[in-house]
């Protein structure tokens, strides 16, 4: 036996594999390749009889064509018994998988967990409150005075002459200041009640996520860098801003923040009021009186709050036209999101 | 608030700003401009026109045939106005004409059969008046082809203002021209009037007492005779119409201009029908009725401040005057009153009655107490000079406390400390003179300020930091470009409801928000519902009591809309009077945070490979403790079984630790699936979150190791009496065995004729397996059979397959 001999039988395999239509051949090919009593099997006997010499020569020689024989015809048999229960058993590939439902957060749950997450990433702590408050809580200690047309800003929803359904989540920063000394740095998301006509623009409660920082030097300058990169963040990075001047009654001074319409892109449109800038948030630097409520010293302490509505936000990224729809719970709605 | 930029360039000369930076200058500074409309956009193509000639139409009487010229080109018209005639100078509206009234556009017509080419207006056509008698007849010295708007001085621009509520000063043109000064930089003017009094003294005509000096500090007056009531001239008319208000009378229409000229509001009496030519403010001391003059009448409370005469009160003051002494055409003597009236004194009263007025909501605001002659004077004037009247000699001024300035100290520093940044002196100094607010006396580091009371915002140096910032602009003030956070330590207050909701969306729930206002049918499915004391409607007059009702009716709505196959969950408040009482304090109720999961319908659907399959109540039974094992609750807390039907469940259980209730669920009786419309199953179970967080165990999760020898499984099954529940087995033979079963699961329950009467098999797989060696099949052989015995002995069970 030689090393010719060997590539002689690789070369007569090759041409009997390719004349293999059916398993049953490939079966009587394995017979005579591979058995015990097969040419491969022959050849190895023949091996003793190989000079010494040229032995670890035809050795490898002979493995690597057994080894080449038993890929080929597995690779074979692979194919032709696909090939046959696609004739005979008929597997249909195509009919639909079964599917699990995965189930979603509310769109306004989803909202408020991205704006928390970017507050969180700035060192933010998380704080919640009571809705059903008391007047204290929600205007005196927020520098309502009593009987000041302040208060026709929020209509409330009182349960009795001092309880009510909170029209902001401020008081939970009053709660915090109490609770916490400062340096404070925290968000205050929460849903709040407002007796306004309910139609496809408003609703009788919406959500909120307002933010609370006090230490010993906070200025209206930081309050603004702060407020710029949550907008940068959560609308894009080239959007144009600008701070209004505007009254709230626990913040001085006070501000309105607007970003470029992002529908007509600052031109003016109806959802903009043609104004080209859509308002994101109030804000401004914590009222002195409000400090003094919660027992922190203004001169020592300053901080800043804002606030800003969930249900205009996410109606906006959206494209949600009604509000009426957040509260509905319609499964098609919910599946969307 | 409407203002007419024309009538207020007569304050401040802002004739050489751009309108629109001017716009966006003051809605930067707080005055927002929330609506501009350009009136001279408004009437394009529409001219002054000269009637030529004027003919029949020749198919039609009332109709006439004009030609009108606007100088260079003649143009045949069709009018149907009756005053119409050859010689006059009219409003002529071109081809492409857009009519303000009715929106329409005016196109090339044939009428009658003969062709008119525009048309000739009246004042209401143009929304000038009500007018629409004719056409309007304009003054002959117009020049024909000139643009209407430039000839009537409709080339105005009209602004609508969102005023804060503490900003009273800016609800007068005069108002806001002070802002523009102080923006700008401006001299702020107030044009002067000559007020030529008669010889008659005030003081023989009529007398003001005050008697509730509190509520009323000042009241000031003129008086004016022989005045002629006639409608006012179109000057006033028009600028009455522009900031939206009807004209009515001369004097009348100057009590209006001047409060939105000045912010004052004015009431004009009829002198002859007080009692005793007398005033007197005071407030009632009973519940009264009052007709104001609107003819309404109107229930007054006790303690509500008045204006009377000798006899009776003839006004509700700050708020309307009465129907008894309003101004009529028989009236010949006007007594003007400007008032300064305590805010919240006007506020009750106007809340009260469920009326606000332009006078009331200035009153409640805070108006100007320094600024009361002034308005009066400036109304009389303008009042005799419409009405051809002579003002009385004198003025009537009760003022018996005095009102001042307030003393202000402004630090120079502590505007660095509040804004981040330091406004130079001169621009600090330039804006409070310009905003009127005078500097007393300073030094390096300090301003001693004295502040008008026209600012009732302005009381303390944060008020006038505002200021500062305001006018000196917020976009001026640098935004500082790094953040520095803190390393104090963090709360997380939301993080434990963010875990449960993303658990319930990993088991495949949908999160809905419900509204917590319900019906008085849906809060009162259980607990004790809270109300409103002011609820917007029926349907939203109570505070829910458990989410269960909410969720139910989301289920209902979604029924009707075919979608049958639900699974929802919320997280939300529910709120519970704690006892019968009114809400007066905390204890009183109890806000708890629950959440609720809800199964509908079928957990699959029919598949080509799968059968249906119905939610049932062992679905929501698993999906519980789903939930309860991502909390690492499957060994701490107990059920509890309710198998007879209560209030809201057929059947129903509890998630129980000692003897707190973590929560519970069942399936919803058909008498509450009823009551909200709903045909189909529905299970459902509520937690509560404050008793669930309190039970999670607490402390770090650790690693253990895990397993590294093999399980034996094992599997039995018995012949039980149909009497013997799963529970009660599993827990024999957890008590019974050793430490090494280490989990029992039935895998297979059924009943049949065939085991004998009540008699059920129930088929359990065991897993057994030791932490620290490999079992031998002696070992387990002998706990297997050891248990075999014990559960035949224990429930006389039979084991099958023997
Ligand atoms: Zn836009």
């Amino acid at each position: 036996m030689n090393l010719d001999q060997i590539t002689s039988v690789s070369g007569e395999f090759d041409k009997d594999l390719s004349s293999v239509i059916v398993l049953k051949e490939l079966e009587e090919l394995r017979i005579k390749y591979l058995s015990r009593n097969g040419i491969v099997s022959g050849l190895f006997e023949k091996l003793k009889d190989v000079p010494k010499e040229e032995k670890p020569a035809v050795g490898n020689k002979l493995n690597a064509l057994r080894n080449y024989i038993t890929e080929n015809f597995n690779l074979a048999k692979i194919k032709l018994e696909e090939k046959g229960s696609a004739g005979k058993q008929s597997i249909d590939l195509t009919l639909p998988g079964t599917q699990r439902q995965i189930g979603s957060k509310h769109i306004l749950t989803q909202t408020v967990d991205e704006i928390k997450s970017i507050f969180k990433g700035m060192g933010f702590s998380t704080f919640e409150g009571p809705e059903l408050e008391s007047d204290y809580y929600n205007f005196e200690a927020l520098n309502f005075a009593p009987d000041h047309p302040a208060r026709d800003m929020q209509d409330t929803f009182f349960i009795s002459k001092d309880f009510l359904l909170r029209t902001h989540t401020s008081p939970v920063q009053v709660r915090v200041m109490k609770n916490y000394k400062p340096p404070i740095r925290a968000i205050m998301p929460g849903r709040v009640y407002r007796s306004e006509a309910v139609n496809a623009r408003s609703y009788c409660m919406f959500h909120q996520v307002e933010g609370l920082v006090i230490d010993t030097d906070i200025t209206f300058a930081e309050l603004k860098g702060t407020l710029v990169f949550f907008a940068k963040q959560f609308y894009g990075n080239d959007l144009k801003y600008r701070f209004r001047a505007s009254f709230f009654p626990f913040t001085e001074p006070s501000a309105e923040m607007d970003i470029t319409c992002y529908i007509c892109g600052g031109k003016g449109c109806k959802i903009c009021k043609y104004t080209g800038w859509l308002e994101i948030l109030g804000c401004g630097m914590v009222d002195p009186n409000v400090l003094i409520n919660c027992g922190i010293d203004p001169e020592k302490y300053t901080g800043y709050a804002f606030g800003m509505g969930i249900e205009r936000t996410a109606m906006l990224k959206y494209n949600v036209q009604d509000i009426r729809l957040f509260f509905e719970n319609d499964f098609r709605f919910l599946k969307q999101f | 608030m409407k203002i007419s930029l024309n009538w207020l360039k007569q304050y401040v000369n802002i004739d050489n700003i751009p309108l629109n930076e001017m716009l966006n200058k003051l809605t930067l500074s707080g005055l927002e401009i929330e609506d501009v409309n350009d009136e001279s956009a408004k009437l394009n193509n529409i001219v002054v026109g000269f009637v030529k000639e004027k003919k029949k139409h020749p198919n039609a009487d009332k109709l006439s045939l004009c030609v009108v010229s606007i100088g260079d080109e003649d143009f045949q018209v069709v009018c149907g106005a009756p005053n119409v005639e050859a010689g006059q100078k009219v409003i002529f509206a071109k081809i492409g004409a857009v009519i303000p009234h009715g929106n329409f556009t005016i196109a090339k017509a044939k009428i009658r059969g003969v062709e008119s080419f525009g048309m000739l207006c009246s004042e209401s056509e143009l929304e000038l008046s009500d007018d629409h008698s004719g056409i309007k007849i304009l003054d002959p010295v117009l020049k024909e082809g000139t643009q209407v708007s430039e000839a009537l001085g409709l080339n105005d621009v009209l602004l609508e203002i969102g005023i804060t509520p503490n900003r009273p000063d800016a609800l007068s043109h005069y108002g806001i021209a002070r802002d523009i000064s102080a923006i700008y930089n401006l001299e702020l003017k107030y044009p002067a009037f000559n007020l030529i009094e008669s010889n008659q003294q005030i003081s023989k005509l009529a007398r003001i007492e005050i008697e509730d000096t509190l509520n009323c500090p000042r009241y000031s007056s003129r008086v004016v005779i022989d005045v002629k009531i006639k409608e006012s001239p179109f000057w006033l008319k028009e600028s009455l119409r522009k900031i939206g208000l009807r004209p009515i009378n001369n004097v009348v229409d100057v009590t209006n201009f001047v409060m939105h000229e000045l912010g004052q509001p004015l009431h004009a009496f009829d002198l002859d029908r007080l009692a005793g030519k007398k005033i007197v403010v005071k407030s009632t001391e009973a519940e009264s009725t009052f007709k104001t003059l609107d003819s309404k009448n109107r229930k007054l409370s006790p303690g509500t401040l008045m204006i009377c005469d000798a006899e009776k009160p003839v006004a509700i003051a700050g708020v309307m005057g009465g129907e008894n002494s309003e101004v009529s055409d028989k009236t010949q003597n006007i007594l003007i009153e400007s008032a300064y009236f305590n805010p919240s004194s006007i506020r009750k009263t106007s809340k009260y009655l469920g009326l606000g007025t332009d006078a009331s909501y200035r009153f409640e605001r805070g108006t100007d107490p320094h600024g009361t002659m002034l308005a009066a004077n400036r109304a009389a004037q303008l009042i005799a000079e419409l009405g051809e009247g002579k003002i009385a000699a004198g003025v009537i001024d009760v003022y018996p406390a005095k009102i001042n300035d307030k003393k202000i100290t402004l630090r120079i520093g502590r505007i660095e400390k509040i804004l981040g940044y330091q406004v130079p002196e001169d621009q600090i100094l330039q804006i409070l003179q310009k905003l009127g607010i005078k500097v007393q006396s300073s030094n390096k580091s300090e301003l001693q300020l004295s502040v008008p009371p026209f600012r009732p915002d302005l009381e303390r140096e944060i008020d006038i930091i505002e200021e500062v910032a305001r006018i000196y602009g917020y976009d001026n003030i640098p935004t500082v470009e790094k953040i520095y956070s803190t390393l104090a330590k963090k709360y997380d207050e939301s993080a434990f409801i963010d875990e449960l909701k993303s658990t319930a969306v990993s088991l495949g729930f949908y999160e809905m928000i419900n509204n917590p206002l319900q019906s008085v049918t849906s809060a009162s499915l259980m607990g004790n519902k809270i109300a409103l004391l002011n609820p917007q409607s029926q349907d939203m007059a109570y505070l829910r009591t458990s989410l269960i009702s909410g969720a139910l009716e989301v289920v209902s709505r979604n029924i009707k809309h075919g979608e049958r196959n639900l699974t929802l969950f919320e997280i939300g408040n529910v709120f519970n009077k704690n006892n019968s009482e009114a809400i007066n304090s905390f204890n009183d109720f109890a806000e708890k945070t629950k959440l609720i999961l809800v199964i509908t319908g079928n957990q699959s659907e029919k598949e080509w490979n799968n059968p249906q399959i119905p939610f049932d109540f062992y679905s929501l039974k698993g999906l519980v403790n789903s939930f309860n094992s991502k909390f690492l609750l499957d060994n701490v807390l107990n059920d509890s079984y309710y198998f007879t039907q209560n209030r809201i469940f057929d059947y129903s259980f509890e998630k129980i630790t000692g003897n707190d209730i973590i929560g519970f669920g069942g399936k919803v009786s058909q008498q509450v699936l009823k009551q909200f419309d709903i045909n189909q199953d529905v299970f459902c179970f509520e937690y509560d979150l404050h008793s669930l967080q309190a039970v999670l165990p607490s402390g770090k999760r650790h690693y253990k190791d895990l397993l590294k020898f093999p399980k034996v499984l094992r599997d039995f099954a018995f012949i039980f009496d149909k009497s013997v529940t799963y529970s009660e087995v599993i827990e024999y033979i957890s008590k019974t065995s050793s430490g090494l079963l280490k989990s029992v699961k039935i895998f297979d329950l059924f009943e049949n004729e065939s085991l004998g009467t009540n008699k059920k098999s129930m088929a359990f797989a065991l897993e057994f397996y030791d932490n620290d060696k490999t079992l031998t099949e002696e070992e387990i052989d002998k706990e297997f059979n050891k248990l075999i015995v014990s559960v035949s002995n224990n429930f006389n069970a039979k084991l099958r397959g023997n």
